[in-house]
């Protein structure tokens, strides 16, 4: 089992298994074949140099709109203004810290500085976000539901078994960040 | 931008484009039962670089009433907010700002 992650004078420690690490490395991944934008191709080298792309559109898959979410409320046409400005670079920083944190897994002790671990978080929110969408997480009930679903003799369909790694990926992100908030803490 | 052969109708129109960096904008974050409260309040307190109290304060604006103004400005710089909080996977959006005391 995982040990909680832990601040100290060399950065934020933590310590995965080796069932954990590939479960990790493949959710990742996932995330990151979702993020790769589809079509890279014929694109203006000038709107690619500043990060512009015309061709973006509001994602129909929920879980990626959740990645990628609207900028300005109750206005369409404001909101695909903002993501022709900004959802190339959005997406190129997500899938960096998705890497970032995949690398990170090549050994059983993670040892991360304060980007290794921004990193980290991130990775592993965006991972929370994309199961929770799947898991219909919609409101604090949906979510206390999921909860309760602790013990891996209960992994007996796709819900409870995304519900257990949901879990998982959750203490994980709490530990981390509690271990993150100490580390900010002590150098003010 | 429109050029100085306009008509007239579009001065107007025009002059309030020019002055409309000088019109407050607002950076909202909306609650979501998936976001850790630990979470929102790192974000709030490395990225904005607030005090823990006012971290701390924001998270539970948006945790109990549902959104929470967490900054006020520039259009173009509520704009880097939001692309960074979207990066952070927090759900933010920006509107022109209401009145503020």
């Amino acid at each position: 089992m995982a040990r909680a992650f832990s601040a100290g004078r060399r950065g934020i420690t933590g310590h995965l298994e080796s069932a954990e690490r590939d479960l990790l490395r493949k959710l990742f991944a996932d995330i990151i074949t979702m993020l790769e934008p589809d079509s890279p191709s014929h694109e203006d080298p000038l709107a690619a140099l500043i990060g512009l792309d015309m061709d973006v559109s509001v994602p129909a898959d929920p879980a990626l709109l959740r990645l990628l979410p609207d900028a300005v409320k109750d206005d369409a046409d404001a909101s695909l203004e903002f993501r022709q400005l900004t959802e190339r670079s959005l997406r190129e920083g997500k899938i960096g810290a998705l890497r970032a944190a995949s690398l990170g897994l090549e050994s059983d002790k993670l040892v991360l500085d304060d980007e290794a671990a921004r990193h980290w978080a991130m990775a592993l929110n965006d991972v929370r976000l994309v199961l929770a969408e799947r898991l219909d997480i919609r409101s604090e009930e949906d979510a206390e539901k999921v909860h309760d679903v602790q013990d891996w003799d209960q992994a007996e369909d796709v819900d409870s078994y995304l519900s257990l790694v949901y879990n998982f990926v959750t203490w994980l992100q709490e530990s981390l960040v509690q271990a993150m908030l100490s580390a900010l803490a002590r150098k003010d | 931008m429109s050029v100085s052969t306009a008509p007239e109708t579009d001065r107007e129109v025009t002059t309030r484009e020019l002055i409309s960096p000088d019109i407050p904008w607002e950076l909202i974050v909306w609650n979501d039962p998936v976001n850790l409260m630990s979470y929102v309040s790192y974000v709030f307190q490395s990225y904005f670089g607030y005090s823990e109290a006012k971290a701390a304060k924001l998270m539970l604006q948006v945790h109990t009433e549902g959104k929470s103004a967490v900054a006020h400005g520039a259009k173009e710089k509520m704009e880097a907010h939001a692309a960074a909080l979207h990066g952070y996977g927090l759900w933010a959006t920006i509107q022109k700002g209401g009145p503020r005391g």
